[in-house]
């Protein structure tokens, strides 16, 4: 049934900051458990049954089998119920949907992961399926962040801050507002941690434009400035991946409020997307 | 296609014939506007009519449609599909409707609207435009399938088209009600769609339309209409492909709540609001065009999205002409 959620169990809530929170979910049905397959960068629609639904990006990777993960942002009515939800409470899913990230296309390349605030939710299922599988050359990250306070997945980033270059997994780390933590981790890290913005941990970095994908997910305002940075890097639009987000409510290209485009082209986010190139934005009107 | 003439004088009881189908809908004057209402007998239908308020998507598409129904924790589906007969839709409604398959049949197909469509049956009927219609310059203006039985007026009776095997099968069930067609009935219908061809009174450039409106991004007569525009998204509601859907749970008492889908419009500035307050169209400006460009998407397996029935230009209540917005346009490039 298209619009049919399937049951399944908060194993567990664990507060990643004071907006967002990180569930851990598992099919009621063992079966579909099982047979429950999903690439990084794809999304699903949790339903919370009597009180609506939204569309949410798995930030767990399909290497893990068993249970999938989302981060949830306190942002709006639909979240606000999602955050009082406690373990063993029960929710319905539908999905996955969208296109993911070509993760087989770009196997024995380098990854530059670009993220931004909430953005890094879909990019870390994009990270830990890199990580695990091994199949990429080597793994960049750059996380702007606003605080130390709002790292997301705070413990993972700073483990891989410490131990990232022994998997081929270089991570850079920006933040905006200067906290004793923040500066107590430049000390550590610098200069891969540093005060600024996303763009600035681009200072230096050159890529092999041959060989390399960049992949971007942040608040709408720093498309531009990223792309800007890895066109300069003579990085070919073909290989600029971002992941949109817009108001998808149906998830499978019926009800048009994800439509962008214009008269030559339209696109559903949902179901064309979420993940698009750099060079079907330029050929898409309104894509960023 | 398999032609047969419906003398008029046998209509009645063809008519009566078709409420073991369904359910008999057909155009109903109401005050100044036509709609589709349930009738029970010929004198009620509104043979001339021009164009209904609301466009037969009506029965496939809800304005208000209860998708599921939470029992005990659990979703139900909401069942009950009644068989229906359309009787008398235009042919840029059939245009319209099959425009609708194409996306509400697309994988994953959408339950509810298939169990409709599947429960209907869709009776065509020949008219005459008015100063609203410019089917004619869309390809709209002539249906060659997606109805079952199409009635085109001849001067004594009705030329019957045969589209479908359901529509045969009503044809063979009244076999004696038809007869063949004489070469009068035939010269009566090519004259018939002559005149009929020749009275549009307006007419679509639609010339490389989709280039050409890629082009005008930013052209000022989007900026005239904007505020020209009310924003009440009428042209939405009246649109016979406008399909943006809204969905939200209402409860019913302690212990049911049900799903309920209804017609969204892109004029709401609600439309492309995410979570968190961005909008992805934040102005009417933004708004006004995108209408215009999702009309005038031309897709190579289906054509255009508008099929020039004219009910947007009708229903406007700043009397805003889709025809004229994009001659404008087009205008504004040269």
């Amino acid at each position: 049934m298209t619009f049919q959620t399937y049951e399944a169990r908060i194993l567990e809530v664990k507060e990643l900051t004071s907006r967002e929170k990180l569930f851990t979910l598992r099919f009621v049905d063992p079966e579909l458990n099982r047979s429950f397959k999903y690439k990084p960068g794809q999304f699903v629609i949790v339903d919370i049954r009597g009180f609506g639904e939204f569309p949410i990006s798995l930030c767990s990777t399909p290497t893990r089998e068993g249970y999938f993960q989302l981060c949830v942002r306190r942002v709006g009515r639909m979240t606000k119920y999602m955050h009082k939800l406690k373990e063993g409470d029960v929710v319905g899913i539908r999905g996955p949907y969208g296109n993911g990230f070509p993760m087989e296309k770009m196997e024995g390349s380098t990854l530059v992961l670009v993220a931004g605030g909430l953005g890094m939710a879909p990019l870390r299922s994009v990270l830990w399926y890199a990580l695990d599988t091994g199949k990429y050359e080597e793994i960049y990250l750059f996380y702007g962040t606003k605080a130390y306070e709002d790292i997301l997945f705070r413990d993972e980033i700073i483990h891989l801050l410490k131990h990232g270059e022994d998997m081929n997994c270089h991570v850079k780390l920006a933040y905006e507002v200067e906290t004793p933590s923040c500066i107590y981790l430049e000390k550590g890290y610098s200069p891969r941690v540093c005060k600024g913005v996303v763009t600035d941990l681009f200072r230096g970095e050159t890529f092999d434009v041959e060989n390399t994908y960049a992949l971007i997910c942040g608040p709408p305002v720093m498309y531009k400035y990223v792309i800007k940075e890895l066109l300069d890097r003579k990085l070919s639009p073909g290989r600029i991946y971002m992941t949109l987000e817009r108001r998808m409510r149906c998830g499978v290209g019926k009800c048009g409020h994800c439509i962008v485009g214009t008269s030559t082209s339209i696109k559903y986010v949902c179901k064309d997307g979420p993940v698009f190139t750099y060079w079907d934005a330029l050929s898409t009107r309104g894509l960023i | 296609m398999r032609y047969v003439k419906l003398p008029q004088e046998n209509f009645e009881e063809f008519f009566n014939s078709l409420k073991k189908w369904g359910k008999v809908y057909a155009p109903v004057k109401k005050g100044n506007i036509y709609s589709f209402q349930h009738v029970e007998k010929p004198s009620e239908i509104a043979f001339d009519y021009t164009r209904t308020m609301l466009p037969p998507k009506k029965f496939f598409v809800r304005p208000k449609d209860e998708m599921l129904r939470l029992k005990g924790g659990r979703w139900e589906e909401s069942n009950g599909v009644e068989p229906i007969v359309l009787f008398g839709v235009h042919s840029c409604d059939i245009h319209g409707l099959e425009i609708l398959d194409k996306v509400y049949l697309a994988e994953p197909v959408d339950p509810y609207y298939k169990k409709r469509r599947e429960n209907s049956i869709i009776i065509g009927m020949s008219c005459m435009p008015d100063e609203y219609c410019f089917c004619k310059s869309l390809g709209t203006d002539f249906a060659m399938h997606g109805f079952d039985l199409f009635l085109h007026e001849l001067p004594d009776g009705w030329l019957v088209r045969v589209g479908s095997v359901k529509g045969h099968e009503i044809a063979w069930e009244n076999e004696e009600l038809f007869e063949e067609l004489t070469e009068e009935d035939m010269k009566n219908f090519r004259e018939f769609e002559e005149k009929r061809a020749n009275s549009f009174k307006k007419h679509l450039n639609k010339e490389g339309l989709e280039d050409m409106l890629d082009l005008a991004y930013n052209s000022p007569v989007w900026k005239k209409y904007e505020k020209i525009c009310l924003g009440c998204g009428n042209c939405n509601m009246v649109c016979p492909t406008c399909r943006c859907y809204e969905v939200c749970d209402l409860w019913m008492n302690a212990y049911e709540a049900v799903r309920v889908r209804r017609y969204d419009s892109c004029f709401m500035e609600s439309h492309g609001l995410v979570a968190g307050g961005h909008n992805f169209r934040p102005t009417r400006l933004d708004r006004f065009r995108h209408r215009y460009y999702c009309k005038s998407y031309f897709d190579p397996s289906a054509g255009f999205n508008c099929i020039g029935c004219g009910r947007c230009d009708e229903f406007c209540p700043a009397k805003i002409e889709h025809v004229k917005v994009l001659d404008e346009v087009r205008e504004g490039l040269q």
